[in-house]
């Protein structure tokens, strides 16, 4: 991971541009040490040879003066004596060259010293023995004698030049291996110098065509980029902004202008530029939003209205957010965006949620009071009609009492209606304050209240215990109440009502009723009959509203009852279920979700 | 002094329930005086009154023009002269909210306008012979509700 990213890093070229660098001047060092290595071994090869030869020359002098010499000596000619007249010059000569050639060898420079000592040596005998001749004559001891010593001189001479030569000799076979093994390493340096560089340069070059290449597709992406964000911008119909704060200067994008109805770029890009499409009426709170961003250096959403160039007055919605570059440049970053047809439709949808509203209220308004002020009436008619059958029952015929008797039942059936009708507008209407309620509690209350109805028809009630739920506690034990009812009116004229009422907790998984897609856990409760039950077509439509099964002569339904048990479970977010058996009973389930 | 007769007042507004509710006590064989008012107003006006002569039981309707019969209720539930007073809501509505409201006001009873005379005959034989001392020391919202 390490080595990864610094393989991607711009700092790597840096290191491998140093170390290059560093590599060359210190290969060029060595070379440049080598080198003169080398050229040091060849002149010491080169003088080496020379001294030998300068040596040799010496000697072949010496020997030319001797030869001189002895020529003169025996043919008494002077002409032999030109060589060795010469010889004198040139053995100084030889001297000099051989002294420059060993200055920097003290060996050899003690032997150049002792050599010339000798050869003094040898041409003193010499120039005595051309001395002696002349006066003692060739046959004359001291001649011969003087020949003697001069030829021991001239040996010890060979015997001191080829120790010299030696010397030299083995000065020369060193320095050549010297310069041989120099001379043999260094095209492996040159080579490996070439090496190295190029193994660095290749190595760049595929770091840099590397980089060329991600820079040129991060090049064409953000091209792209570009392009389907102005794209973006005129297909979402919003423009965007950018406030450079330092250099307090503004660029708009293309879409920026068309929004305004302009050709992108047609005016300079400016606070005071923009303002002039602003309807005037929100100038003044667009400047102060301007303000708070350069306060805050964040723009929260706002909007506003502007008159298009063409004079159409759209709503734009504005935000802006501070981004800080990696050199620290500081720019707010905008958008524009029009909003006028989202504007419109919401204010369409809000209105006519208002004016459904406003209806809703209006109409539930009307049903309590049309149920409510209906009960006053009624029940003084009925009061009335109770009066008249009891006082003036004597003075009816049969058929008068016949309808009295009439309209004392249809006026009963009018007071359910109305009962029933408040209740449901009620169950719509009241407020949904929901509380932790003990349910058996309000089983208790229901049971109560129905009291004397379920020992009317001798019933049976059995219920599991009920569990602590968040409800509103006086709908659910409306639920109870008209569900009990419910099966008590729809019981069997010659079985003994019973109704069992069980309870269990479930999930959509557990239990198939529920809708897959509600996750919440639920209070379930059954209601189960042994009454005369319904058709399973009618599993639905027994819970809409005024809807019976049955005639009004059988069973004295309002059909409501059922709607409201449904109201109730909705307004619980719950649900209620019913499943009959005609003559086996009926069930009823209600899922109350826990919360 | 021991009264000899029951002392009952009734402020409501429909002439007809008035009608009705002395009606029923002139069928009943107790022995009762019995007034009625037509408002609220009207009934405070004689409660105030130095020489009023303070009911056994007051039943009020709830609606009521000018005053209802909560505000009523109220003023005499926060007078020390009135508290005493068994009173009794006599009203159409059974609503939650009025039955709740009345008895957290200090309503001894609720009673429901029946819509039969006979049983408007019961209802207020009932509550006429009610110990009240009784009644009132045992005070919980399950049998506020009168019913029949």
């Amino acid at each position: 991971m390490k080595l990864n990213s610094l393989y991607n890093s711009p700092l790597l070229l840096k290191i491998i541009f140093v170390v290059s660098i560093f590599v060359i001047f210190f290969i060029s060092g060595i070379t440049f040490k080598h080198l003169n290595t080398v050229e040091k071994s060849s002149y010491y090869v080169t003088r080496s040879y020379h001294v030998s030869l300068e040596l040799e020359r010496l000697i072949s002098y010496i020997k030319d003066a001797e030869t001189g010499q002895r020529g003169y000596i025996i043919s008494r000619d002077s002409t032999f004596l030109v060589p060795y007249i010469n010889s004198k010059e040139k053995i100084e000569t030889s001297f000099n060259k051989l002294k420059e050639l060993t200055k920097d060898n003290p060996e050899q420079l003690q032997n150049v010293d002792r050599l010339k000592f000798l050869i003094n040596k040898r041409k003193n005998y010499l120039s005595k023995n051309i001395y002696l001749v002349e006066e003692k004559g060739i046959k004359s001891p001291e001649f011969v004698r003087n020949l003697r010593i001069g030829k021991a001189t001239m040996d010890s001479i060979r015997i001191h030049i080829d120790e010299m030569d030696t010397i030299e000799d083995l000065l020369f076979k060193r320095r050549t291996k010297e310069f041989n093994s120099t001379i043999k390493f260094t095209p492996i340096i040159v080579y490996l110098t070439l090496l190295t560089t190029l193994v660095l340069i290749a190595f760049a070059f595929v770091k840099i065509s590397r980089d060329l290449l991600s820079l040129k597709i991060s090049n064409d992406k953000l091209v792209i980029a570009d392009e389907s964000s102005k794209m973006a911008e005129i297909v979402g119909n919003f423009g965007s902004w950018q406030f450079d704060i330092d250099e307090d200067k503004y660029i708009f994008s293309d879409n920026e202008y068309r929004l305004l109805g302009c050709e992108p770029n047609s005016f300079e890009a400016s606070l005071e530029n923009f303002l002039q499409y602003v309807h005037p009426e929100d100038i003044s709170y667009v400047q102060e939003n301007v303000g708070k961003m350069l306060e805050n250096k964040d723009l929260p959403s706002f909007t506003y209205r502007i008159i298009r160039k063409d004079g159409q007055i759209r709503y734009i919605k504005g935000l802006g957010k501070l981004i800080i570059d990696k050199s620290g440049k500081k720019i707010i970053l905008g958008t524009s965006n029009d909003i006028t047809d989202e504007f419109t439709a919401t204010q369409l949808i809000e209105d006519r949620n208002q004016e459904l509203e406003a209806n809703n209220k209006e109409l539930s308004a009307f049903n309590y009071v049309a149920s409510h002020d209906l009960q006053e009436p009624l029940r003084k008619i009925q009061t009335f009609i109770s009066r008249i059958a009891e006082k003036e029952a004597n003075n009816f015929s049969d058929s008068g009492k016949d309808y009295m008797n009439r309209i004392q039942i249809a006026s009963e059936r009018m007071r359910l209606l109305i009962d029933d009708l408040l209740q449901f507008s009620r169950t719509n209407k009241a407020e949904k304050v929901f509380e932790e309620t003990d349910l058996n509690a309000l089983f208790e209350n229901a049971k109560q209240e129905l009291s004397q109805n379920i020992e009317d028809k001798k019933a049976t009630i059995t219920c599991e215990e009920l569990p602590v739920a968040k409800v509103i506690p006086f709908q659910i034990q409306q639920l109870f109440v008209n569900l009990i009812n419910n099966s008590l009116k729809y019981s069997k004229e010659d079985t003994t009502p019973t109704i069992n009422i069980r309870y269990e907790k479930v999930t959509s998984d557990t239990d198939n009723q529920i809708p897959s897609n509600n996750r919440n856990k639920f209070h379930k409760i059954t209601f189960k009959d042994n009454g005369i039950g319904f058709e399973k077509e009618y599993n639905e439509r027994i819970f809409t509203l005024f809807s019976r099964l049955h005639n009004r002569n059988e069973y004295s339904g309002t059909g409501i009852g059922l709607s409201i048990c449904k109201k109730i479970a909705e307004n619980h977010k719950g649900y209620i279920f019913g499943d009959g058996e005609p003559s086996v009973g009926a069930v009823f389930t209600v899922y109350l979700p826990i919360i | 002094m021991a009264k000899e007769y029951i002392h009952i007042i009734l402020a409501d507004d429909d002439e007809d329930d008035r009608l009705f509710f002395t009606d029923a006590f002139n069928e009943l064989k107790i022995n009762t005086k019995v007034h009625t008012y037509n408002d609220g107003v009207e009934l405070m006006n004689y409660l105030n009154h130095d020489e009023a002569i303070l009911p056994d039981i007051l039943f009020l309707d709830l609606n009521m023009p000018k005053k209802s019969g909560k505000e009523c209720l109220t003023e005499i539930k926060e007078s020390s002269k009135f508290k005493d007073i068994a009173i009794a809501i006599y009203s159409t509505s059974s609503s939650e909210e009025d039955i709740e409201d009345t008895f957290v006001c200090g309503a001894n009873i609720y009673i429901k306008k029946p819509s039969d005379f006979n049983v408007l005959k019961k209802v207020l034989s009932e509550v006429v012979t009610v110990n009240w001392q009784y009644h009132t020391s045992g005070l919980n919202k399950d049998n506020f509700l009168l019913r029949m």
